[in-house]
């Protein structure tokens, strides 16, 4: 397969991702959400690397997945702080942000 | 159709459905189960591009650490309300229109550059390179990601310890 | 310092220095009789100054750079003394000194902060006339022109909390401001075609025949202009009755003897570029002779000892005007000495009558002769000069003018010069008449007025005879004019007297039968009226001026305003709608972000 078929299916799946997020009430759901899309990104970038033989783009998916590990934790422990709070993870709930 | 574009097909395939059925599922549990499944296609995908050793990372950190995080993190949730939470989605219509108004601006890009490109030839396994290049070039980043971890860690302790 | 400039700058650094002190320092001020000591002793030192440079006859200007320009300075300023600026000089701080002592007395019920305020007032204005007269250029004339003006409003607004007082400085100021206002333009424009201020170079011009510029007419024209507001000419004359709301003493000072004549001053003091301009001489002479008899014609009618005093002043400068315009400038210029000193005499007497009984309405006196004998006899005095009665002082600067006037072939003025002496005559004596004689029913028991009041009267008649004397042996029997003059002046006097005295003393004649005989009964509506030039002046004030600035009120209140609260409301109310987009919901936020992802890629299509 070219290398825009593997580009194609990491947009598909990052436009997935996207629709989670955009439409999911559960917190932790739109989590999943943006799970998908940094899964989306890490295809794209082993693509990149395979068919450019750069090892960089290798490494540099080590460190995205690195990352995004880091994010989930913190992500999920903030989302049961709020919980202990607020005793629900519902977003339409969390507006404090509210102007 | 070669060996490897069938491959990819079926991949690509199970990738997309199971994404759909994270996305889609009213139960959260099940939409974890699906990610992980996602998940694990996703290595797939990265052996079909020659990269074992991500692979191998992909299935021990994202489908094993991240989905088990994220089972903890329902299971919390779920006790402390007590019932099985429910999933109704927002605005679906909405959603739906600006996600597949994003995949079209990208696959716009896409179609405009011409096909074709064969894969270069590899020399070998890549992992040793990788290797090397974490040592190496990227050192100082690996050093900082080191540093994040270490500062998510302690975040993510803080954030859920029990008041007392 | 030039030893000749040492004595002009006493007499106008003196009251401007009484001014400040007062003006600064507020203790001294609000001790009443203390200010106006001070102010009385600088404006005595002043005087006695101004004597000296009169009696030395020096000549001469002494002028420092104020505004500096390439090619010399654009504009100067300094003193100017000659033979009219010394007269000038004597005049005012004569008149000055008298005026405030007598308000020592006349205003001694005043609270003494205010009358601190009244000779703080006094000093600037002796000061600002002053300035005026010993002005070597037009446009330190204007400047001390206009602080003038300030003076007047300051005094006749002196009781401000008094309506009709304050509706009369404001009137005074903005009729005045009219003449102004063709003023400054003509001596701009006059710079603009000569390059310069500065009367001696002007005259030097205008010697050598150089001043041949397009467009003096119209120049003149202008400045007399100036003259027409400060002179209460036709028709600028109308705020001159109405400032008799001022203190009498006031009266006496500015609306008498010195601020008014200013504009007679100009015209004096501009002479040799009048005499370019033969047109506009001409005009200002029928101006003064037709406002003389105007004037005139009005003082007949009037029931307010002050307001007839006014209209003569009018009618007396229309005289000076009339002769100026007839190129008798001397003849101008002499009458209004005399008139400063016996129409000052007349307002203070007048003054001391309103003083005793408390009201200025000569049909509610009679027969103050014989409660007060001394301020009748300076009265009579005053009036026969006015009338212009020989050896008295007003007879032979009378007599100069209507000779001048008649000498330059100007008919029609004189005609109306001529009536108009018999008219002054009578409505004079019939004020007097009213007021000093007949039977007393005057409220309470009107007595003679203090010393402080007394002096400057009897000073100021004592004066009038020994002019009037020292005039007539001057001249000896040389007669200005053809021959019959003097005895046809010396008849219309009489005839006005004769009439007066017949009508309101006599009773021979009946005044309102009188009025009422045709073409009598139509002028006597009309100037029971004023003419309607009040009303006129009122009407197009409040058309014209309240309109425009009703309008720009509206303008203000519904257009600036309106557009400042427009955007001011706009504000808030787009904020309160970009206030919506801050749901507070994450994913809205995410949409927005895909959007901006969106408009990204959009542009990135296009733009490649």
């Amino acid at each position: 397969m070219s290398l825009y078929g593997y580009l194609t299916l990491a947009a598909l799946v990052f436009a997935i991702g996207l629709f989670g997020v955009l439409t999911r009430r559960n917190a932790i759901g739109i989590l999943l959400g943006i799970e998908l899309m940094l899964n989306a990104v890490n295809i794209n970038l082993v693509a990149f690397a395979r068919f450019h033989a750069d090892v960089a783009g290798l490494v540099f998916t080590l460190f995205t997945i690195a990352i995004t590990v880091a994010e989930v934790a913190v992500g999920l422990a903030i989302v049961i702080a709020i919980f202990r709070v607020r005793r629900t993870v519902e977003a339409d709930r969390l507006d404090l942000l509210r102007g | 159709m070669t060996l490897e574009a069938l491959g990819f097909w079926v991949v690509a395939a199970a990738l997309v459905a199971s994404s759909l059925a994270v996305v889609l599922t009213p139960n959260l549990f099940h939409a974890v189960l699906y990610l992980a499944a996602a998940l694990v296609a996703t290595g797939v995908v990265f052996l079909l591009l020659d990269s074992p050793f991500l692979f191998g990372v992909q299935l021990l950190l994202y489908a094993g650490g991240v989905v088990t995080i994220v089972v903890f993190a329902i299971m919390l949730t779920e006790r402390l309300v007590g019932e099985r939470l429910t999933q109704t989605s927002r605005y679906v219509v909405n959603g739906a229109v600006v996600a597949t108004a994003v995949f079209v601006g990208v696959a716009g890009f896409l179609i405009q550059v011409p096909r074709g490109g064969a894969r270069p030839a590899l020399p070998g396994d890549l992992t040793p390179a990788i290797g090397r290049a974490l040592l190496g070039p990227w050192a100082a980043t690996l050093e900082l990601l080191a540093v994040l971890l270490v500062v998510a860690l302690l975040g993510a302790l803080y954030f859920a310890r029990t008041e007392d | 310092m030039d030893p000749g400039v040492r004595a002009p700058l006493l007499v106008l650094g003196l009251p401007f220095a009484a001014f400040l002190l007062l003006a600064v320092v507020a203790p001294v001020r609000r001790a009443g009789r203390v200010a106006g000591a001070v102010s009385i002793l600088a404006t005595g030192i002043a005087l006695v100054a101004a004597l000296v440079i009169w009696s030395d006859g020096t000549d001469g200007a002494a002028t420092w750079a104020w505004i500096p320009a390439d090619g010399g300075p654009m504009a100067t300023v300094g003193l100017l003394v000659d033979p009219l600026s010394s007269a000038m000089l004597v005049l005012v701080t004569l008149v000055s000194l008298l005026v405030q002592v007598y308000s020592l007395a006349y205003l001694g019920d005043e609270g003494a902060p205010s009358l601190g305020r009244y000779y703080t007032y006094q000093s600037l204005f002796a000061f600002s006339m002053l300035g005026l007269v010993l002005s070597p250029s037009f446009v330190q004339m204007f400047v001390f022109w206009e602080l003038v003006g300030l003076c007047s409003y300051l005094l006749i607004g002196y009781w401000y909390e008094r309506p009709s007082a304050a509706r009369a400085a404001v009137k005074a100021f903005w009729v005045t401001k009219l003449g102004d206002l063709g003023f400054v333009v003509g001596i701009v424009m006059l710079w603009a075609a000569t390059g310069t201020f500065e009367f001696h170079a002007l005259f030097a011009k205008a010697q050598e025949h150089a001043l041949a510029i397009e467009g003096l007419g119209t120049i003149m024209f202008l400045i007399y202009l100036g003259a027409v507001g400060k002179s209460a000419q036709f028709p600028l004359h109308v705020w001159l009755p109405d400032a008799m709301e001022g203190p009498t003493p006031v009266s006496a000072l500015i609306h008498a003897a010195t601020m008014v004549t200013a504009g007679v001053f100009l015209v004096a003091r501009a002479q040799p570029l009048f005499a370019l301009t033969p047109g506009v001489l001409t005009l200002i002479g029928w101006v003064g002779a037709f406002t003389a008899l105007l004037a005139a014609s009005m003082a007949c009618v009037e029931g307010d000892i002050k307001r007839v005093l006014a209209y003569s002043t009018v009618s007396q400068l229309g005289y000076m005007m009339a002769a100026a315009g007839a190129g008798a400038s001397y003849a101008s210029f002499l009458h209004l000495l005399t008139h400063g000193l016996f129409k000052a005499l007349l307002f203070l007497g007048a003054g001391a009558v309103i003083h005793a009984v408390g009201t200025n309405d000569i049909f509610r006196m009679g027969g103050l002769f014989r409660a007060m004998p001394q301020t009748g006899v300076v009265f009579v005095v005053g009036t026969l000069a006015l009338a212009g009665v020989p050896p008295l002082a007003g007879f032979f600067s009378k007599e100069a003018i209507l000779a001048g006037v008649w000498d330059a072939e100007m008919r029609g003025p004189f005609l109306m010069l001529a009536l108009t002496t018999f008219l002054t005559a009578f409505y004079m004596f019939r004020v007097v008449f009213l007021a000093f004689f007949g039977r007393a029913h005057a409220p309470g028991h009107p007595h003679e007025p203090p010393l402080a009041m007394r002096g400057p009267l009897w000073l100021l008649a004592a004066l009038t005879v020994l002019v009037g004397l020292r005039l007539g042996l001057a001249q000896g029997g040389a007669h200005h004019g053809p021959g019959w003059l003097a005895p046809a002046s010396i008849a219309l006097a009489l005839g006005g007297i004769l009439l007066a005295w017949a009508t309101y003393q006599r009773g021979a004649v009946d005044p309102a039968r009188l009025a009422d005989t045709f073409p009598l009964s139509t002028l006597d509506f009309l100037a029971r009226r004023r003419y309607g030039l009040d009303a006129l002046y009122g009407g197009l004030y409040r058309g014209f001026i309240l309109g425009f600035s009703r309008l720009i009120g509206w303008i203000d209140r519904y257009l600036v305003d309106g557009v400042l609260n427009f955007l001011s409301a706009w504000t808030l109310r787009s904020g309160d709608l970009l206030r919506r987009v801050q749901s507070g919901q994450p994913q809205d936020y995410v949409y927005g972000v895909a959007f901006g992802v969106l408009l990204l890629f959009i542009w990135a299509q296009w733009w490649r």
